[in-house]
């Protein structure tokens, strides 16, 4: 049905009187088109080019411009890049930063992207941080932690986290992580289980605090992610700690159901909570079933599939309807 | 007769206008509320990550299910495996049916997955059943008014996607067969690109199909910018003729035949997109039509560039960067009917109040899939054309 087609049944409906059926017929006549999001995807896009291209450029011409110079260009532009996110910085508060620039956000974006670019190719070619690794991204995982609060700025909010989870020796990257050999070393689950719980207790304090209360889903994402991660890694790898980690899925999808089940700020966002608890939770389940009951028969397989499946498909729309019914 | 309640569709169209209204305070609350009471929507409320669990889980439990019947009957021989697989199709879509009238499914990831399977089973046991060793184009043309029927009778998107992709693969196949195949293909591509996007035109406008017809034009679209793209014709041709032309030592692409034609649709196709896109304000040709400019700038680049690949990237990137910031400052107040002001089309509107949008429908008793259309195929998908190329 087209908007006008629409407006004559509401007004035979009498849901509309006569002038305000006009009224809404002309303000979509003459309603602008947007091209908002199109802009900023080519913004974007063209940060990431750019960056790249300036990355690469470095990486090719090592050995003809002097190193000195090249350090130089991009220290500037990153610090170019800076001054005009400070200049165009949103007041601050511990609210949801409500102004802010068109530009500013994008400028730090470039800035920190520039770091990344001019801290590699520091460490690259003088060593800076000599074998201390982990400062390398130690030091950037800091660095955008505090501009990401200052500037309210959920992307580098995002950059912040991945650097810091690279910083225990973890890159949760979906798809690979199984692949890296990591997560066979005892000392790096363990750290990222660390880590994980670390980074929740402070989101739920700052949450708690009313510090940027909008960020606890972007932490709790990322760090749900990599406990829930770290347990299962855990779980196939050390048989001697199997009741430890059995539990500790246990408790990460117990927690992360019930957090689900009670945040109030984000109510679409706080869905993938079950989702993850449902899915992380099965796979641990399928392992051990497949792995200790050592089933006889292919058909007990397949009755152990039909029946999981099934009760996640109820547990998933029980769930639904009490996440939904309490937020009414 | 269709899967889902028709009505209830159209209604959610008619309710999520009235909520665009409403939201920019052109309709109050009451007569928002007197809409969802003369506009019912029975539906399932359900929410995206929760559908994607749901469709996970049933195709498992399916699979279960399927899987054991196989091994209690024992099934080895070939031809019952076929009509075993068409009456459990056929037994899944009874099943969906009952679904989607007794708990209100509308592609809630239950009735999704269903369909996939029953799809999936359906195509599979007819063409084991009647053709065992077919060409691929048979094979094609055997499961398409298969894919059909289900299109029509669902209306659902990722089926009408495997539609598509089968008929393109069965008519280029088919053109293969010719001796000229080669030099006709990427005619064929366009002619069918052309032939879907006027018959989606030319259809009448049902709420029911939405969806599934915004997804053909996308596919559509963006097929024509692939079959004409240079790169994309030089390369396939090579492609084909590869173990030939080696034999004769050829080591390189050739030059194809009509080279003028294709640098030109290259580079003018995209450019005719945006033309059209921004005198008819529409999103779709816009967005394809910037994709295809990137992927003309890459495919020169490839044949004829000078410039290193990061002097390219960077200056690229300095180049988007110019017109995204000169965009945004120049459309900062409306101009010649655009705006860089973010409207109700566009997705932050969903990110930023879907908790309000679904608390709201909760308590109306309504529901709806707080999902825009708009964006609900956003350039990603068929990125590979432009985007990739960015690299070459």
């Amino acid at each position: 049905m087209s908007p006008d087609d629409l407006l004559n049944d509401l007004r035979q409906r009498s849901i509309l009187n006569d002038e305000q059926r006009q009224r809404i017929a002309a303000t979509e006549r003459i309603r602008p088109f947007s091209l908002h999001w199109e802009l900023r995807a080519m913004l974007y896009a063209g940060i990431l080019l750019l960056s790249s291209g300036l990355g690469l450029l470095v990486y090719d011409n090592f050995d003809h411009v002097g190193h000195g110079i090249l350090l130089l260009i991009i220290a500037a532009a990153c610090v170019v890049s800076f001054v005009f996110a400070w200049l165009n910085r949103p007041p601050w508060t511990t609210e949801q930063a409500s102004s802010r620039s068109a530009f500013g956000a994008y400028a730090l974006l470039l800035a920190c992207l520039l770091f990344l670019t001019l801290e590699g190719y520091a460490q690259y070619q003088y060593n800076v941080f000599g074998t201390r690794y982990g400062l390398v991204t130690f030091v950037p995982a800091m660095l955008f932690l505090a501009l990401a609060y200052r500037f309210d700025h959920q992307g580098v909010l995002s950059m912040a986290l991945t650097a810091l989870i690279s910083w225990v020796g973890v890159t949760v990257r979906p798809l690979t992580f199984y692949f890296k050999t990591n997560f066979f070393d005892q000392r790096v689950v363990f750290s990222a289980i660390g880590l994980a719980l670390v980074i929740i207790a402070v989101a739920l304090v700052l949450e708690r605090q009313r510090i940027k209360a909008h960020f606890t889903l972007t932490h709790l994402t990322f760090a749900g992610n990599l406990l829930l991660v770290a347990l299962l890694a855990g779980l196939f790898n050390f048989d001697e700690l199997l009741p430890w980690f059995i539990a500790g899925l246990a408790a990460g999808c117990w927690l992360a159901d019930r957090y689900a089940r009670q945040e109030q700020r984000n109510r679409a966002g706080s869905f993938l909570f079950l989702l993850m608890s449902a899915i992380y939770g099965y796979i641990g389940l399928t392992y051990l079933y497949f792995k200790y009951l050592h089933p006889a028969s292919s058909v007990a397989d397949y009755v152990y599939f039909i029946v999981s499946g099934i009760v996640l498909i109820a547990y998933l729309l029980y769930q639904r309807r009490s996440v939904l019914h309490e937020s009414v | 007769m269709r899967a889902y309640n028709e009505t209830w569709i159209e209604n959610k169209n008619v309710v999520s206008q009235a909520e665009r209204w409403h939201r920019r305070s052109l309709l109050t609350d009451d007569q928002l509320t007197a809409v969802r009471k003369a506009y019912p929507v029975g539906f399932q409320t359900m929410n995206g990550f929760l559908e994607i669990g749901l469709f996970i889980f049933t195709i498992i439990a399916t699979g279960g299910v399927f899987l054991l019947f196989v091994e209690l009957l024992s099934i080895d021989d070939s031809s019952i495996f076929g009509l075993y697989c068409l009456l459990f199709g056929i037994g899944l879509a009874i099943l969906n049916n009952v679904l989607i009238r007794r708990r209100q499914f509308y592609r809630n990831g239950v009735d999704n997955a269903l369909v996939m399977a029953t799809t999936a089973l359906m195509v599979g046991g007819f063409n084991s059943q009647f053709l065992d060793d077919g060409s691929l184009w048979q094979w094609c043309l055997v499961a398409l008014p298969l894919l059909a029927a289900v299109v029509w009778y669902y209306g659902d998107t990722l089926i009408t996607f495997i539609a598509l992709a089968v008929l393109y693969t069965c008519l280029f196949d088919l053109t293969l067969e010719a001796s000229f195949g080669r030099t006709l293909l990427p005619f064929v591509g366009m002619v069918v690109s052309g032939l879907l996007m006027q018959a989606t035109r030319m259809i009448r406008q049902r709420a029911y199909y939405d969806d599934a017809v915004s997804l053909t034009q996308w596919v559509a679209l963006a097929m024509l910018l692939v079959s004409v793209n240079y790169y994309v014709v030089r390369e396939t041709n090579w492609l084909l003729i590869r173990s030939t032309l080696r034999r004769s030592g050829v080591m390189s692409p050739p030059e194809i035949d009509l080279p003028w034609l294709f640098w030109l649709l290259t580079v003018g196709l995209p450019i005719g997109y945006l033309w059209q896109g921004f005198v008819r304000k529409n999103r779709m040709l816009i967005i394809l039509g910037v994709l295809g400019v990137a992927a003309a700038v890459a495919t020169i680049r490839y044949y004829v560039g000078i410039l290193p690949l990061n002097v390219h990237l960077t200056l690229c990137g300095l180049f988007l960067i110019g017109i995204a910031v000169g965009g945004i400052r120049y459309l900062r107040s409306s101009r010649y009917g655009f705006t860089d002001v973010p409207d109700e089309d566009s997705p932050d509107e969903f990110l930023i109040s879907s908790d309000v949008i679904t608390a709201a429908q909760v308590a109306a008793g309504t529901s709806g899939h707080d999902q825009h259309d708009n964006v609900k195929f956003g350039g990603g998908k068929f990125g590979g054309g432009g985007a990739g190329g960015g690299y070459n």
